[in-house]
């Protein structure tokens, strides 16, 4: 689960007032624990979720998972 | 789960043989026969008959078929001709025997005596089972009877050239010789075992039916010897079922086990007629049939096989399911450890609606199993959460204080205050009703007891709210011992979901409430509420808001039909309750219309896609129940449950719901309204409670919505919303918990920002923009999977 075309998100951090930057991340779902690069502010923390990533893999990821 | 469900699916009569295959002793595949000669491959048409008919050639021409007895279309018209196709089968597809690589002689020796049909046929088996076989005839050539048929069913030519076989295959025959009752001892010492076909032998012989054997010998015998007749078919069968057991015999095996099935027995499959139009025999203008003439003939076989079930089902027939199969996946899902499990789309994709029994000749059908399975995957935690989210979330609003609501009947009006305790004392089923007697008793004024209280339903609620309104003040207007009011979800879909937990939790709520009021009978308008108060409830006594239209009568405000024809679509919920459907089309033939009835009606109705809560579980299976019901019939359907109307006017039919005719004042329009958004369907709950106690006990409600009144929601967005199953509620919240913590994203380039909010399991994400004081939302989504902040 990568965040495409990170380098180019025009999102800031409207909180922080900080770009977004690339860093590991932790998701979990159903006991499913796994690691990613995904955008988040560098003081506060907030992790950008964009829709093609909501819909697309993580939904793939989110049905695996429930089947299991 | 019970084991015994799984036990029953195996029942299923999916891979029972037609009733000719059966009867027929050596069990010719009928169906396929026909099917091969309907589709002009004769030549394949004589292969079917080779792979169980030894010398096909001859047999074929002169069977005397016992199985054209059997033939179901026999009750209809007349039976399928299999003879006169046997026989075109043979004429046009006929392919002389082709010696295969010899199959190694060195199984053990066998003797045939009497080259006859029964002979040739346990010869014909016992060559191919590897048996080195020897055939003693008495007259100077093979084929005993067979020969009684030539120049009438079968020429000679015929004859030899199939009985040649007999030489190519390395069999032995020995022509010219008859055996004696003393030589048929020495042959058995010689051989590891015989074979008896003489059709007569001097001595009396016991044969056993089910091997054949002669007493415990080595010898064994069939054709007349044993039928004591002239059957053609059965002289075979005898033939091979004796070669069975000489196989067994000399291989030490039990010559008993797994032979149930052997000659002719009774296929348990009952094929429907229903649909069948009659179709004459076609009558051949030659000696035999011409390959257009047995065609035609072939194609009248209905290739009888089981599919009650998956031609009345939708669902059986997307994932070609039957019972058995769908029993034996269910068990193989159940059982996955460490893995995917490949079938919860399917459980999850059934609406329980009970059709299959109705349609299975066995009564077998999958709604407990279904039922069962998805408890036990609850139980497990192995159930999709995704699947049932929505709707058990809707069902918790429903039951929350935004809807849920219990009333004693509404006070009397001053005016009305007079009049209405002459009543309460004048007619002695008033007076004696709870209500009056709670008021001579003095309870408070809203803790009345009451002996009816009206209980809507959830989804009557929210698609036609005003109907709700409408009909209560019908039902206090006319039923003067006193009628409360309760608002709420019955449950169902905690039930459909599998969610006992919850289920137990609505069953006290609404037992509770019970209670509280007296034990009052409930009003129900909703089937759904009906078979859950029978199933979890029975203690509650119900009549439906049906039946108290014909008893009361109905309003004089009601539509008048003028003939209008409706096609009537009975709710499966209550599928055997006679009243309803009876109630229901009284009153809609009371008010003029003209009503039309659907092969699958009231027992044997469908379900419109959203039983199961198949609608949240798979859309695309509920679209394909919604198009296969309303395709059914040209005429606008009437219906009486919510759902079932909203889900045919989404497909495109144009749909009564009987309160439209009773209460709509535009009941035309009414047919062709749209479902309500999932976002309305909670406004209207909530807004019908308020209305409610404001009109009948002049209560106040506040904050019936919450929602912020400066959201503007383009339509586009709207149906986004609608798809993704995301609620104008959790919009508000995303943006109020934005606004309040000012945690959001932004983007100069567009000037919107991004918020999200997890409540539940869900994380929710708006995408929006300030403009003017008003916030307008440009897409939303959600994802389940939790991302750890920081």
């Amino acid at each position: 689960m990568k965040e495409e075309n990170e380098q180019n998100l025009p999102w800031i951090c409207d909180k922080c007032k900080k770009n977004l930057v690339l860093s590991k991340v932790k998701v979990c779902y159903l006991g499913g624990n796994f690691e990613v690069d995904l955008m988040k502010c560098p003081d506060c923390g907030a992790v950008y979720i964009g829709e093609d990533l909501a819909l697309g893999k993580m939904l793939e990821v989110e049905k695996g998972l429930e089947d299991k | 789960m019970e084991k015994r469900l799984f036990e029953e699916c195996e029942k299923c009569m999916q891979d029972e043989p037609s009733a000719t295959t059966a009867r027929c002793p050596i069990h010719i595949d009928t169906a396929s026969f026909s099917g091969e000669i309907e589709n002009d491959n004769f030549k394949k048409a004589y292969k079917v008959l080779q792979k169980r008919m030894p010398l096909a050639g001859i047999i074929g021409m002169i069977c005397d078929h016992p199985c054209e007895g059997a033939c179901v279309r026999g009750a209809l018209d007349s039976p399928v001709s299999v003879s006169e196709l046997e026989r075109a089968a043979v004429a046009y597809g006929y392919e002389p025997y082709k010696n295969p690589l010899a199959v190694p002689k060195k199984n053990g020796r066998v003797a045939v005596v009497g080259g006859g049909i029964s002979g040739l046929s346990a010869a014909f088996e016992l060559d191919r089972k590897g048996f080195e076989v020897t055939i003693y005839e008495k007259s100077d050539k093979l084929g005993g009877q067979i020969w009684s048929y030539e120049g009438k069913l079968i020429e000679r030519e015929k004859i030899e050239e199939e009985l040649k076989t007999i030489k190519k295959l390395g069999i032995a025959a020995i022509c010219g010789h008859k055996v004696s009752t003393d030589e048929l001892k020495t042959i058995a010492e010689k051989y590891d075992a015989v074979y008896l076909g003489t059709g007569e032998w001097p001595e009396s012989l016991f044969i056993d039916p089910d091997t054949f054997q002669v007493f415990s010998s080595s010898v064994f015998a069939g054709g007349k010897l044993f039928n004591k007749n002239d059957s053609v078919i059965y002289a075979v069968s005898t033939g091979k079922r004796a070669a069975v057991s000489i196989e067994r015999y000399i291989k030490k095996i039990s010559m008993l086990a797994s032979r149930e099935r052997e000659g002719s027995f009774e296929s348990p499959m009952k094929y429907s007629l229903e649909d069948v139009k009659m179709t004459p025999r076609v009558e051949k203008n030659g000696k035999i049939y011409s390959r257009e003439e047995a065609s035609k003939e072939a194609a009248r076989c209905l290739k009888c096989h089981c599919d009650e079930c998956i031609k009345a089902c939708s669902h059986l027939r997307k994932f070609g399911m039957t019972p058995k199969s769908y029993g034996r996946q269910i068990q193989i899902n159940e059982n996955v450890i460490m893995g995917t499990r490949y079938a919860n789309k399917m459980i999850d994709s059934c609406t329980e609606c009970g059709l299959c029994s109705e349609e299975c000749p066995s009564g077998l059908g999958m709604k407990e199993v279904i039922r069962q399975t998805r408890e036990s995957m609850v139980e497990k935690g192995k159930m999709p959460v995704s699947a049932h989210d929505f709707a058990l979330k809707d069902m918790e609003f429903s039951n929350s204080s935004r809807f849920f609501t219990l009333k004693s009947p509404p006070p009397i009006p001053e005016d009305k205050l007079e009049m209405r305790k002459r009543e309460l004392i004048t007619y002695p089923r008033i007076t004696f009703s709870k209500y009056a007697q709670s008021i001579f008793n003095g309870d408070p004024p809203g803790e009345e007891k009451a002996d009816y209280l009206f209980f809507p339903g959830c989804q009557l609620s929210a698609s036609c709210s005003e109907y709700v309104e409408k009909t209560f003040g019908y039902l206090v207007a006319n039923i003067k011992e006193g009628v409360g009011l309760l608002l709420g979800c019955c449950g169902a879909p905690a039930d459909w979901a599998g969610r006992q937990d919850l289920m137990e939790e609505t069953r006290n709520k609404i037992r509770d409430a019970w209670l509280e009021k007296g034990k009052p009978t409930f009003i129900l308008a909703c089937s759904s509420c009906c078979a859950v108060f029978e199933k979890y409830l029975p203690e509650i006594s119900y009549i439906s808001l049906w039946e108290i239209f014909e008893s009361y009568g109905l309003p004089e405000s009601a539509a008048k039909g003028n003939g209008h024809v409706l096609t009537v679509h009975d709710a499966c919920a209550t599928r055997h309750n006679q009243k309803i459907h009876e109630s229901l089309r009284n009153i809609a033939t009371s008010l003029g219309y003209e009503l039309s009835e659907l092969k699958y009606s009231k027992e044997r109705t469908k379900c419109c896609g959203y039983g199961g809560l198949v609608y949240y579980a798979n859309r695309e299976q509920a679209d394909d129940f919604v198009a296969d019901r309303i395709s059914e019939s040209g005429e606008d359907y009437l219906v009486y449950c919510a759902m079932c109307k909203d889900l045919f006017i989404g497909g495109g039919k144009k749909t009564y719901h009987i309160l439209d005719l009773i209460f709509g004042e535009n009941p035309e329009k009414s047919a062709e309204k749209k479902m309500p958004k999932l976002s309305e369907r909670h406004t209207n709950r909530a807004l019908l409670k308020k209305r409610m106690l404001k009109e009948f006990w002049n209560e106040d409600q506040e904050n019936a919505l919450t929602e912020m009144k400066n959201l503007i929601i383009p339509d586009e967005v709207w149906n986004i919303m609608e798809e993704r199953y995301i609620l104008l509620e959790d919009v508000d919240k995303v943006i109020k918990h934005s606004l309040d913590t000012g945690e959001r994203f932004y983007n100069p380039e567009d000037r919107t920002y991004l918020a999200n909010f997890r409540f539940g399991d869900i994380t929710f994400w708006v995408r929006y923009s300030e403009e003017n004081g008003a916030i307008k939302v440009h897409s939303v989504y959600s994802h389940r999977m939790e991302v750890q902040r920081g």
